[in-house]
């Protein structure tokens, strides 16, 4: 019992030690934090655009077929359209304002009541395979409105009759909200929990621990648990200005599954950490690495996009990485509100996070015991 | 006389310091020197899956309309089509292997030939707009393709496209070039960031200030140093993208002096970083925690004048942009602003002096705190 009791000072003292280092460097904190807020800007920022590229919309033609196509291109919601003469769009065109120009030829009601063809005329810089395929994908869905509005009389039998696997569309901004929640609990846990360690060894206090009469066991224990904290408290703070916003909603009981992976996730990445400090012992090294290695599991379980549109290999690989099940479940308990694998998923992670946090042990041990 | 004889040895001096001292950390020099790699690598994998959504096709007619049906499925620039029978597609989706289901009904010929409405099931992984919205047009575009050429007199509003240049560029080739510009930029400020801030860390930088050298000749030698070092991981990346992955540059001259433009600015605000941050952990934090922000913030998906003018604002603060600008007319000849690539070079070159006097003054400015 008297043991214990040691035992759980000796952790409680070096995990204040460890959160006082971590509160006198805030630009640390900040820097930590930093990158995932970043990215949750230039999502916001992008989300407004996404899927919409800015066309010029010349109408040429007068009559009632050719107004109802532009009127259908204005209301589609798939560009970002400016009317403008063809000097007007040619200018537009000429300064990178707009990917393309659509043109709706002057004979365009007369042929589609002749029905002759009416091609609509689309001049695309196509210089990026991304804005040209979104115009090759959107003018077509504006000519399918317009089908669809002659109703029975259309000549385009063909419907489509969709049917979505989740209740739900995330938005682009909302649904990145998720990855950068989990590349701030990597980066945060990997980077602090590293850096603690390595810094003893670069400082030399690793000595002054050693002469202590604390077992190394209380001292790994300590620092996992001040990144582990730090980590997860970071994690919580972000995830509730998102709540508190309406960019994501865990509701009820969704928020103990949240808050369960977000704590293995943490606990993982602090074990990790751990290992590498341990293992690198220097401070400039260190820091490299633990960011790069953060940054390689959050692109190899998808980054930002969505993982099915990856290559099988990836996808595959993606199953190997303990955050493909972290994202997993906190993608279903905050946008769904289920827990579809909710056990698969914890029970990997628990079994990853032990397996980091043993790893760290290790790599703690032979330090310290190279050290003495 | 005796003044410029004796900046350049301060350079000179200062420079073969710095890259003995590299020597004596070779593990952190390899580092630095892969990281440009790394970064192509990492972002590789950002853009891999370009953009094109697996799909199921679950093919319950066979007859030569639902056959051309899937043809112009395959032309619409958007799917990675694989037939399969219902039971596989759905297996496909739950598993998250696919992102959509399409179903070609039994009757789909016999309906089309009646002009009869006919009605083709979508299944879709709804995970976000951005994907979904690209499958929901996705298939219009493969409507309007298939009455096209199967009843071309019957749906005769058709796009006819006409493009600026003669072929499509893939994603990755297109990508490429601002993941080379993030490459350099985390290499050549990790580089000079951190020569600097060792001096404040291990207090050398008092030997130095204390010397009779001036402290932009001190610098020079120390971006010098840090540069040639940065030049070594560009080289590679360089290698990789033109001999692995097939991209060769339209205009060599342009690509090297580019190259060189770019990396000397970054060496050059690396080392101010360095300088002011006086600490290399938040150094190297900052530098690599920032490129994936300062990637899709500098306009690397197109010209940054399609993109909603507040993004347009904060990409063109940032000389990130500006290199993109360059390095895509270097390898593809494409031209993503309307400024030229006279003034795009001499805006990088600003960049650069910019950071150079910058890094002075923040020098001039710096006690050392015992």
């Amino acid at each position: 019992m008297k043991m214990l009791r040691a035992f759980v000072h000796a952790v409680w003292t070096i995990c204040k030690k460890d959160l006082r280092v971590w509160l006198r460097q805030p630009a640390n904190v900040a820097i930590t934090v930093l990158p995932a807020l970043t990215l949750l800007a230039v999502s916001a920022l992008a989300g407004v655009a996404v899927g919409r590229s800015p066309v010029a919309l010349v109408t040429l033609d007068h009559g009632a077929r050719g107004q109802q196509m532009a009127q259908i291109m204005h209301h589609a919601d798939v560009f970002r359209v400016s009317d403008a003469t063809p000097a007007q769009a040619q200018v537009l065109y000429n300064n990178l304002d707009v990917v393309a120009i659509v043109t709706i030829p002057a004979n365009f009601t007369q042929a589609v009541e002749a029905h002759a063809p009416a091609p609509i005329e689309v001049r695309i810089n196509n210089l990026n395979l991304d804005f040209t395929n979104d115009i090759r994908r959107a003018v077509p869905d504006v000519i399918t409105q317009f089908y669809r509005q002659e109703g029975s009389a259309s000549p385009v039998n063909v419907t489509l009759q969709e049917q979505d696997l989740r209740h739900q569309d995330i938005e682009i901004f909302q649904y990145s909200v998720m990855p950068l929640l989990v590349l701030l609990l990597v980066v945060s846990g990997l980077v602090s929990s590293s850096l603690s360690a390595a810094g003893e060894w670069e400082t030399r206090t690793i000595k002054e621990l050693l002469l202590s009469p604390v077992s190394s066991g209380a001292i790994i224990t300590g620092k996992v648990l001040t990144s582990f904290v730090t980590t997860l408290a970071l994690g919580m703070l972000v995830l509730g200005v998102g709540s508190l916003l309406g960019w994501v909603q865990p509701a009820g009981v969704s928020w103990l599954p949240v808050l369960l992976i977000m704590g293995l996730v943490a606990l993982f990445s602090a074990g990790l950490g751990m290992a590498l400090g341990a293992l690198l012992q220097r401070i400039q090294s260190v820091s490299s690495v633990a960011f790069v290695i953060a940054l390689y599991l959050f692109f190899l379980t998808g980054g930002m996009a969505v993982l099915a549109f990856d290559p099988q290999w990836l996808q595959t690989i993606a199953t190997f990485v303990p955050l493909y099940y972290g994202r997993h479940a906190l993608e279903m308990a905050i946008f769904y509100q289920s827990s579809d694998q909710l056990g698969r998923d914890a029970a990997v992670l628990a079994v990853s996070a032990l397996l980091a946090v043993g790893l760290g042990i290790l790599a703690m041990r032979r330090g310290i015991a190279e050290a003495r | 006389m005796h003044t410029i004889g004796y900046t350049p040895r301060v350079i000179w001096a200062c420079l073969k310091k710095d890259l003995k001292s590299a020597l004596t950390d070779p593990l952190y020099t390899l580092i630095s020197i892969i990281l440009p790699l790394n970064v192509l690598f990492l972002m590789s994998l950002l853009v891999i899956s370009g953009g094109l959504a697996p799909t199921a096709v679950v093919m319950q007619d066979s007859g030569p309309l639902a056959q051309q049906f899937y043809a112009a499925m395959e032309g619409a620039h958007s799917f990675v089509l694989q037939q399969a029978t219902a039971g596989q597609a759905e297996a496909l989706i739950q598993q998250g292997k696919i992102v959509a289901v399409v179903t070609i009904p039994a009757d789909f010929d016999a309906r089309i030939r009646q002009h009869q409405k006919v009605s083709v099931g979508v299944k879709i992984n709804n995970l976000n707009t951005d994907f979904t919205n690209d499958i929901r047009r996705a298939l219009p575009l493969s409507i309007t393709s298939f009455y096209a050429k199967a009843f071309p007199s019957v749906v005769t509003i058709t796009p006819q496209e006409h493009d600026a240049y003669s072929q499509d560029l893939g994603y990755i080739p297109y990508l490429a070039v601002p993941i080379l510009v993030i490459g350099l930029m985390v290499g050549g400020m990790m580089q000079a960031g951190t020569s600097a801030a060792v001096e404040w860390e291990h207090e050398t930088m008092k030997e130095l200030l204390l010397s009779p050298a001036s402290r932009v000749a001190i610098l020079l030698g120390k971006m010098l140093a840090a540069f040639l070092i940065g030049l070594a991981g560009a080289a590679i990346v360089l290698v990789v993208l033109i001999a692995a992955l097939g991209i060769r540059p339209v205009h060599w001259g342009e690509l090297i002096g580019f190259t060189l433009l770019i990396l000397a600015l970054f060496t050059a605000w690396g080392t101010l970083l360095g300088t002011w941050l006086k600490r290399r952990t938040p150094l190297a934090t900052l530098a690599i925690g920032l490129f994936v922000p300062l990637f899709f913030l500098s306009g690397p998906f197109g010209p940054i004048s399609y993109f909603a003018p507040i993004e347009q604002l904060v990409a063109r603060l940032f000389p990130v942009y500006y290199a993109i600008v360059v390095l895509q007319h270097a390898f593809h000849n494409f031209t993503q602003n309307t400024y030229g690539i006279g003034i795009n070079v001499l805006i990088l070159a600003a960049y650069a002096l910019a950071g150079l006097i910058l890094a002075t003054m923040a020098l001039r400015r710096s006690v050392l705190a015992h």
